[in-house]
């Protein structure tokens, strides 16, 4: 059975097409990143998923289950960390955690020991009985999910979350999702921006633009599909003035050249092959070279490139050649 | 309708508004102010006229007489004063009942328009909670200190004014039967349709301070029903009186509906959050 399964999944707000054809197979057991900028329908597409919004067109199923007549179930033993999850403010944490843990009928005897065996976990204990509104911005966003999980769903949504933590308290949600995946077989759909996250954590990632997929597979297969946009860089001891005439004449492309840090980057077509003769034509014709690094892409010039922002040299250089 | 979540949202509701010193004073002062200010304003000049120097003007009408020498047996022989007296605290009994109408107003701003305006209202919507279990939650987190608040000030009001108007008519005119159905019956309705209508209120404001002036649409409405209740039963009869329930009865019952439609998730969503 398929964690999430999509088809044709669209949304529209009056003329917008917020969500537009979704195709989603999502396995169990999955970490999968939705990636996307501003705007391009995570959130919405999340949102149906959990039966918040209706969609216009298409439908899906979650847990085996149809979006379209099970959402009380869906509801129950789905988790979902919205995208703005507030506390009540003026409760502490454990009455926050254990209002919702009665709304999802977790059995009364194992509400205190779960509330204090979670709060550990998330490293909070020591806010456990202060009020909500005390606690900073990071800690509230780690008790929000910390309830988005409270009552062991088997999918959990996670819309952003941890776009407000610290690099060590990122660290902690990121142990404790892979730890649920691989000891508990939970399956996790993350709505985010952090590229690097993303690429840690997901067994799959998707790129969303204008509510459209257009890429998707693993961090490792989405690189292996720009492998050839690998950026070679060369870096000299003195620069010579001739260094772009001898990439020219060997037809190499220049992407960048820095005659302060005396470095070129180049693509190169065949790596594997081209390489070692570059290097030994350098050397013959007394380049002084200190160092050759090749610079594979990273899922965040993919999805760059996927969701076509301005700026990305590979982009301009393209435009040149056409 | 689960009622466990029922009642985990009214257990939330109450601790929220009691850790709120604006709605827990309202929950203790608006009482207070009704049962013991105004009836001490309005009755205490006309008990401390002295009997002797009291104009009585003409004679009530027969309807009056009919009707309270029900409610106080020796109503002929009450002096003019003492019966001036008997129907203003009856009709400064309204006053009592404004309560149910206007603390529901201010607690389900709170507990709705709160949700929303602090953003808490979507992790609700996608947790299994059924609309009608939401609805009849805040109907009933609302509920609870309005009927307390009513019956507390009810108790004092009857306190006061017994205490006054005994010396003239030398009979108890509170808790009568009237009032009780009042307090028991039209109170609690009047609650329940005055939390439901702040929910429908809920779509078109986005802050509790809104909620608040647009609160007034609720409680005058309901003001004009319940005076008009009151003077229907004057006037007219008991009959009337039922009537009045069972339109209160049929306007709740389709209030909630209506409230329920409010928190339907694609359009909660759209307008609460
Ligand atoms: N309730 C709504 N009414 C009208 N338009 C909406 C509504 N919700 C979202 N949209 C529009 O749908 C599009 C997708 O929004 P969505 O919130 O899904 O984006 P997102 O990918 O989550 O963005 P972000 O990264 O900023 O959270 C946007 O253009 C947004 O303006
Ligand atoms: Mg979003």
């Amino acid at each position: 059975m398929l964690a999430v399964e999509t088809k044709n999944l669209t949304k529209m707000f009056h003329k917008l097409k917020a969500v537009d054809g979704l195709n989603l197979e999502i396995k169990e057991a999955e970490i999968y990143s939705l990636l996307g900028p501003n705007g391009s329908g995570k959130t919405t597409t999340v949102r149906m998923l959990t039966g918040l919004l209706r969609p216009t067109i298409g439908g899906a199923r979650v847990l085996g289950l149809d979006i379209s007549d099970n959402l009380q179930e869906i509801r129950s033993r789905v988790g979902h960390l919205t995208e703005t999850p507030a506390l009540y403010e003026r409760l502490t944490v454990r009455q926050n955690l254990d209002f919702f843990a009665k709304l999802y009928k977790v059995p009364e005897t194992e509400i205190k020991p779960r509330i204090e065996e979670i709060v550990d976990l998330f490293e909070l204990p020591e806010k456990l009985d202060e009020p909500a509104g005390t606690l900073s911005k990071g800690m509230k966003q780690k008790v929000a999910i910390a309830r988005a999980m409270f009552h062991e769903p088997e999918l959990i949504f996670l819309d952003e979350p941890t776009a407000s933590l610290s690099p060590e308290s990122a660290k902690v949600i990121r142990e404790q999702i892979i730890k649920l995946v691989k000891k508990e077989k939970r399956t996790f759909f993350i709505c985010t921006h952090n590229l690097s996250e993303a690429e840690r954590l997901s067994s799959r990632v998707g790129i969303i633009n204008h509510g459209r997929l257009v890429a998707q597979g693993s961090p490792g297969e989405l690189r292996e599909m720009r492998k050839d946009e690998t950026v070679t860089v060369f870096r000299f001891s003195t620069w010579e003035s001739n260094t772009k005439e001898f990439f020219a004449d060997m037809k190499i492309e220049i992407v960048e050249q820095n005659q302060e840090q005396k470095y070129v980057s180049v693509i190169i077509k065949d790596i594997e092959k081209q390489t070692p003769s570059i290097i030994n034509s350098l050397t013959k014709n007394n380049f002084q070279l200190v160092e050759v690094k090749h610079e594979f892409p990273t899922l965040e010039r993919i999805y760059l490139e996927f969701v076509e922002l301005e700026g990305v040299p590979r982009e301009e250089n393209n435009m040149e050649e056409s | 309708m689960d009622l466990g979540r029922v009642k985990a949202i009214v257990k939330k509701d109450l601790r929220e508004m009691f850790k709120s010193k604006y709605i827990l004073s309202a929950v203790i002062g608006m009482p207070i102010l009704f049962a013991i200010f105004i009836p001490l304003s309005t009755l205490y000049p006309l008990v401390a006229i002295d009997s002797n120097e009291f104009e009585g003007g003409d004679e009530f009408p027969d309807y009056f007489k009919d009707l309270f020498s029900q409610v106080i047996p020796n109503w002929d022989s009450t002096g003019a004063q003492g019966q001036i007296l008997v129907i203003m605290s009856y009709i400064m009994y309204i006053v009592v009942l404004l309560i149910p109408i206007i603390l529901p107003a201010v607690t389900a701003s709170e507990t709705i328009i709160g949700e929303k305006e602090r953003k808490t209202m979507e992790a609700l919507l996608a947790s299994p909670l059924s609309e009608a279990e939401l609805v009849t939650g805040k109907i009933l987190s609302s509920f609870i200190p309005s009927v307390a608040g009513t019956a507390f000030a009810a108790i004092i009001y009857s306190l006061i004014t017994n205490i006054m108007i005994y010396p003239f008519t030398n009979s108890l005119l509170f808790l009568d039967a009237l009032s009780l159905v009042f307090l028991f019956v039209i109170a609690p309705l009047l609650s329940i349709l005055s939390v439901e209508l702040m929910i429908l209120i809920s779509t078109r404001v986005t802050s509790v301070r809104d909620a608040y002036q647009l609160g007034s649409l609720v409680v005058l409405p309901l003001m004009m029903l319940i005076i008009g209740i009151v003077v229907s039963y004057f006037f007219i009869s008991v009959i009337a009186l039922i009537g009045a329930v069972a339109i209160l009865l049929t306007l709740c019952a389709i209030f909630f509906k209506i409230a329920t439609n409010v928190f339907d998730r694609e359009r909660a969503i759209v307008k609460l959050v």
